[in-house]
């Protein structure tokens, strides 16, 4: 499925670019993200424990900060997989400044499948996008905590 | 599929579910009608430890009339709610509603309350409920609470209820004479999950003008939606083909919604505005004495 | 004469026997079958649909306790083969990938434990390690070179690809007044039996014999092929399949590789293996009809006579391709003209791999791939031409006075009246008023659709039909194949009682029911008095290659062989008892459970007596006869013969004819579907029973009406299976479903003992195409194309759109 979409965050593009690359703020605004350890450079071991009420599975996977483009653009790459199925998405991430805020904008794909696509299709498209919505407001609370 | 092991407990009163509840936590998943959660278990996407099983808890099934009120426990079955003959006197559009839930051996299974907790956008009960302005009365640690529809649901299968917490009781108010009401759903097949669903109720004065219009949908959003801006323009007004044809295309406004592989969100869309307009049309005739 | 000697059996809704046993739970299935010390297998499956299997770590499933073994793909490969296919480069087929995936759902390793729950837990342990590959979705793209390659070994994607002519197609197309064409395409979808496969496989390392109990619909070919694949004789590896099958629909026939699979787990851990597939794993990785792709065109005269047809059809089989496939493509040779009288043919064909699941004959088979086609196109050409679609069809039907009738394709249509039976479902509709109808509708905004439809249904499958995949110089360097076999013996006791032994597998047609009118009539009996056994066991019955239950053959050579079995004991019978009654054998008669002498009736002897001198005194039977009082049979159809050189072959032994007209209505907003009326006429023949056939015809009417409007296994573009439940597999039911109206012509088959022909698999072939035709007609004022199923509203609102905004394209440009 293809994501798009836009953010706005109440701060400089250099201390939005630092909070959306850094692992620290990555693993707490990834949903469900337990642990996020580094294995090479700019690329991240993860667990994920991710959940919609009753229906919640353990993920292992792995994300990357891809192509970084300091301070304008990133690839942000991942993919988990677990016994309910398996993830795997993209998103080229673009930040522009804009006065004392900074726009973010952000297009890409995600892949679901496995059994939660076999079984569950009614409501991916509604998840996925409530999960990166979440991703990007939990963000917005780290730029706010990490002042 | 086979469901993972769990433990299984069967508790006789709400205080020993409380506790249990207390001392479980998200480890723990009520069993009431088990419609919704006994498939998610077979296909291990839900995974509890312990199932806490409370249809032993009858007192928990009762539907009640007072001051102006049904006053709904939330065991009570889906197929007693809609063949019972008080709420089809005093609060028909919940019927109507309960009548396209699956077919009616699952009705007999399934509960208002776990409907309500379930928080499926597409459900007929929330759908219902919000266009009624129900009150849903919940039962934690810290004591009683009481959640309006926009509070209560949050987003696709999430409520505002803690692992801690239960559903007890649904209120309904009671409809007073002459209002109009419809429930309205397109699906795949009968019983099967709505693509969109529409409740209406529309509230008249003597002089057949619209004191208050609600518009409810599902199958459009990640939680049942009120399309405010359709049902602005209905109230206080003398409804005419022309305002119910305005208000199906203001309510496609409130919706945001996905597209699947049996429906797309351009299709979700279109029918918004078709079942909005053929929902209010029927709640309309039957201010007019209809059926 | 008695009551008795007046009642005829055959031909009356006799109540089946075998409901009783079903309603109350004493069936017998396969899932009813214990065996001591049983263990419970599960299967981890691929949740991807293209991929290198790098390594799997089974060390944690093998330590959770109650485990008792775990089988994988290298397993798999040392201890079977690949199975045999019928194409030129096969590609490896195990029953478990080995070192890649190409399909999601497709085994990866098996687990056995002492009760399914454990095992599935053992496949939460299960580590697999895939390395990703690009996919191939599409039926055309997968063609193409430079698409990614499911096999290695065969290098591209095209498991089989044939062109074939008949008579003169390039001088009809020249010589026509109008050539029309389209393109269609036709969805991937099934049966989706009650009862899902089972397996129940034990195996003796001492004797190195396998016994396998499994609801497979055969023995039929695929018998032989796994014993090949397994490195077994065909007698060492026994399959019993009990009385009772909960549907096989042709889904069964494609169960074996599971056999096979479950059979290794038993060798591997020594254990008795039961694995029951769940509703998620049939519908995922079991087998489905193929979908294709099709370019047709018709060669016409104006005045309405198709000269010629020119098509190219592309099948999918998914991520590998296994017997009896490629049949999707050449099963309908002889009937690929159906009704019509066209002399050439122009044909392409192409058989593809994709990263889909797995095919088989679905209730069928190829004719409503084939039929969609020719009878959309058939309305087109009428629109063209200006001319009643139901005009069109009349003028080019074979004639009733043709029959038998050879296609072009060397099919031999052994009788039929489609004119009868066409015109007998219009004037059930009354078309004229629909006509009328219509068009006060239209003017009203409103969208009324007549579609038709008018088909052969063939029953009874030639098995040489598969030696088409291959041209004629190859098919000359290989051993020719034909026939279509069926066993029955009959055997009376010493007290006159019948019992008949057979193996005609059924799977809740009602064969036992029709095996006891059939038996009653030629002996003069109750039906109430025959028992049979009719169960499939590879050891204790005698049987062919092409022993089975599938393309409706029971009521062809099943019958045929339990008439020819039955007549053989009754002679048998009169012989005795004319020794008996010391007269020549033709001058008795058999009659009301006594020998007679015809021209003195008051002589007579009973059969009891009869029977009981054959068990008792055999030094009193006529010379030479058998001791006891038996009788069998293993015949085939008279008209199976091996394809010939210009590969025309009577691919099937009977042909039926099935024609729809249906009234249907489409909702301008919603574009729901309501139907008005719906008249279904069947020729099948002789009806052995009348209720039987009718609970056939409604079966075949809801599994058409399934494909075209509600089921689709349906992957995304990343090659996942959106539809692994019935949440979303959705199977018509007693709501959607409207009224029919069925009519039957009876044209008697000259080459069945009774004239009848199979009846169970028509209106499958005939509902699809008519129903796009009735909704490409309601739209027709919209310039709305059909070419394509399922029409779901969603998929018509689409239409519609896009059709409208065309025009109002149009009419800005204009």
């Amino acid at each position: 499925m293809r994501l798009e979409g836009k953010y706005k965050f109440d701060a400089s593009q250099e201390r939005v670019w630092e909070v959306l690359t850094n692992p620290r703020h990555l693993e707490k605004a990834i949903p469900g993200c337990e642990r996020l350890q580094e294995s090479e450079p700019n690329k991240y071991d993860a667990l994920l424990k991710v959940g919609i009420a009753a229906v919640k599975g353990t993920f292992t996977g792995k994300f990357e900060v891809a192509d970084p483009d300091p301070p304008q653009q990133y690839r942000l790459v991942g993919e988990g997989s677990g016994s309910s199925g398996f993830v795997k998405g993209e998103a080229t991430i673009h930040l522009t400044a804009a006065n004392e805020q900074t726009l973010v904008d952000y297009h890409g794909e995600m892949q679901i499948g496995g059994l939660i696509a076999g079984v569950g299709q009614r409501m991916l498209g509604g998840i996925a996008k409530m999960m990166l919505n979440q991703f990007f407001k939990r963000m917005g609370n780290e730029l706010k905590s990490s002042k | 599929m086979k469901p993972c092991a769990f433990e299984y407990l069967a508790p006789g009163s709400v205080p020993e579910v409380m506790d249990l509840l207390q001392q479980y936590g998200d480890q723990a998943k009520i069993l009431a009608g088990g419609q919704s959660l006994v498939p998610i278990m077979n296909f291990r996407l839900a995974r509890p430890e312990v199932l806490i099983d409370i249809n032993g808890l009858k007192e928990l099934a009762y539907i009640r009339e007072e001051a102006d009120e049904l006053v709904i426990g939330a065991l009570t079955r889906e197929r007693e709610l809609e063949l019972a003959p008080l709420v089809r006197l005093k609060c028909p559009l919940l019927p109507e509603a309960i009548s396209h839930i699956g077919h009616p051996t699952i009705r007999n299974r399934g509960t208002i309350g776990g409907s309500l907790a379930h928080g499926d956008p597409s459900a007929e009960i929330p759908i219902a409920i919000y266009a009624l302005d129900g009150t849903i009365r919940t039962l934690g640690p810290d004591g009683e609470s009481a959640f309006k529809p926009e509070e209560f649901f949050l987003t696709y299968l999430t409520t505002c209820l803690e692992p801690s917490q239960i559903v007890m009781e649904v209120t309904v108010p009671v409809l007073p004479d002459g209002t109009g009401w419809s429930f309205v759903e397109l699906s795949r097949r009968s019983g099967d999950f709505a693509i969109v669903a529409v409740a209406t109720v529309l509230f008249m004065d003597d002089n057949g003008a619209c004191t208050e219009a609600r518009i409810c949908m599902g199958g459009v959003a990640s939680t049942p939606v009120r399309a405010k801006a359709a049902e602005d323009i209905l109230s206080g007004q003398i409804l005419s083909d022309a305002l119910v044809a305005e208000a199906g295309r203001l309510a496609v406004e409130a919706t945001d919604p996905e597209s699947d592989y049996h429906a797309s969100a351009d299709y979700r869309r279109a029918m918004t505005e078709i079942l909005v307009r053929k929902a209010l049309r029927r709640a309309w005739e039957k201010t007019r004495g209809g059926k | 004469m008695s009551d008795r000697e007046k009642e005829r059996w055959v031909g009356k809704r006799y109540k089946r026997k075998e409901d009783l046993r079903l309603l109350v739970g004493r069936g017998k299935f396969v899932d009813d079958i214990k065996l001591p010390n049983t263990k419970h297998a599960a299967i981890i499956r691929s949740p991807y649909p293209h991929a290198w299997i790098k390594a799997i770590d089974t060390s944690e499933a093998e330590k959770l306790p109650g485990v008792r073994g775990v089988l994988t793909g290298r397993d798999v490969a040392e201890m079977s083969s690949p199975f045999a296919v019928g194409v030129p480069i096969p590609p490896k087929y195990y029953s478990c990938a080995v070192d890649k995936v190409r399909f999601v759902g497709e085994p990866v390793a098996v687990v056995v434990a002492d009760t399914r729950y454990i095992a599935e837990d053992a496949l939460d342990l299960i580590k697999v390690d895939y390395e990703l590959l690009p996919v191939v979705m599409d039926i055309e793209e997968a063609a193409e070179p430079g698409s990614p390659v499911l096999h290695e070994n065969i290098g591209s994607n095209i498991y089989s690809h044939r062109v074939m002519k008949y008579g003169d197609p390039d001088r009809a197309f020249k010589e026509a007044d109008l050539v029309v064409r389209g393109k269609f395409h036709f969805p991937k979808y099934g049966s989706t039996p009650i009862e899902t496969y089972a397996v129940i496989a034990s195996y003796n390392p001492f004797s190195e014999e396998f016994v396998v109990y499994n609801n497979y619909q055969g023995p039929f070919v695929n018998h032989s092929i796994v014993a090949l694949a397994l490195g077994v004789p065909e007698n060492k590896m026994r399959w019993i399949v009990p009385a009772d099958i909960g549907g096989g629909f042709g889904t069964k026939t494609g169960m074996y590789p599971y056999i096979a699979l479950i059979s290794l787990a038993a060798k591997k851990t020594g254990m008795t293996v039961k694995w029951i597939e769940d509703r998620r794993e049939h519908l995922l990785a079991s087998a489905s009809g193929t979908d294709r792709v099709t370019y047709m065109e018709a060669a016409l005269k104006k005045d309405g006579a198709i000269l010629a047809l020119k098509d190219k059809a592309m099948d999918n089989t998914g991520g590998y391709i296994r017997p009896p496939e490629p049949g999707c493509a050449y099963r309908s040779t002889g009937n690929h003209t159906g009704a019509y009288n066209i002399a050439n043919l122009d044909r392409e064909i192409m058989v593809v791999a994709t990263n889909k699941s797995l095919t088989a004959p679905n209730r069928g088979y190829t004719c409503q791939e084939l039929y969609f086609s020719v009878e959309r196109l058939v309305d087109m050409a009428a629109a063209a031409l200006d001319m009643d679609p139901a005009e069109i069809r009349f003028k080019n039907f074979i004639q009733a006075d043709q029959f038998p009738f050879t296609t072009a394709t060397g099919g031999i249509y052994d009788s039929g009246n489609y004119q009868k039976a066409f015109q007998m479902a219009l004037d059930t509709i009354d078309y004229k008023k629909w006509r009328a109808e219509q068009l006060k509708a239209r003017e009203q905004g409103r969208y009324i659709g007549i579609g038709m439809a008018t088909i052969v249904d063939p029953s009874v499958t030639n098995i040489s039909y598969v030696t088409v995949a291959l041209p004629p110089e190859l098919r000359a360097r290989s051993h020719p194949k034909s026939g279509s076999g069926e066993s029955v013996t009959i055997k009376m006791d010493p007290l006159g009682k019948v019992h008949v032994i057979a193996c005609t597998n059924p799977q809740g047609q009602g064969h036992d029911t029709v095996i006891s009118q059939i038996v009653a009539d030629e002996l003069d009996i109750h039906p109430e008095d025959v028992t049979i056994s009719d169960i499939v066991d590879t050891h204790d019955r005698i049987y062919t290659i092409t022993t089975g239950s599938y393309s409706s053959r029971f009521a062809s050579v099943g019958v045929n062989a339990v008439v020819d079995a039955t007549r053989k004991l009754k002679q048998k019978i009169l012989q005795i008892g004319a020794k008996l009654l010391a007269v020549d054998p033709g001058e008795v008669e058999l009659k009301g459970g006594k020998i007679r002498v015809k021209a003195s009736p008051e002589r007579t002897i009973a059969v009891k007596h009869v029977a009981g001198t054959a068990h008792w005194n055999q030094s009193a039977l006529p010379e030479g006869m058998d001791a006891g009082l038996f009788a069998s049979t293993l015949l085939s159809m008279p008209t199976s013969q091996p394809p010939d050189e210009q590969d025309r072959v009577d691919s099937s032994n009977t042909y039926g004819f099935c024609c729809e007209a249906i009234v249907l209505e489409i909702d301008p907003d919603t574009c729901e579907i309501k139907f008005h009326k719906w008249a279904s006429v069947h020729d099948s023949g002789v009806i052995l029973n009348p209720m039987i056939v009718e609970g056939q015809v409604m079966g075949s009417i809801a599994h058409g009406l399934g494909g075209s409007l509600l089921e689709e296994f349906a992957y995304d573009e990343n090659g996942q299976c959106l539809t692994a439940s019935f949440q979303d597999y959705l199977c018509p039911t007693a709501m959607d479903v409207p009224d029919i109206d069925i009519g039957h012509v009876q044209t008697p088959s000259p080459y069945t003992a009774l004239g009848s022909k199979g009846a169970g698999e028509a209106s499958c072939e005939s509902v699809p195409a008519a129903l796009g035709n009735a909704i490409a007609d309601a739209l027709a004022p919209l310039g709305v194309t059909i070419n394509e199923l399922p029409l779901t509203p969603n998929k018509i609102w689409h239409l519609v759109q896009e059709a409208k905004a065309k025009k109002e394209q149009a009419g800005h440009e204009a």
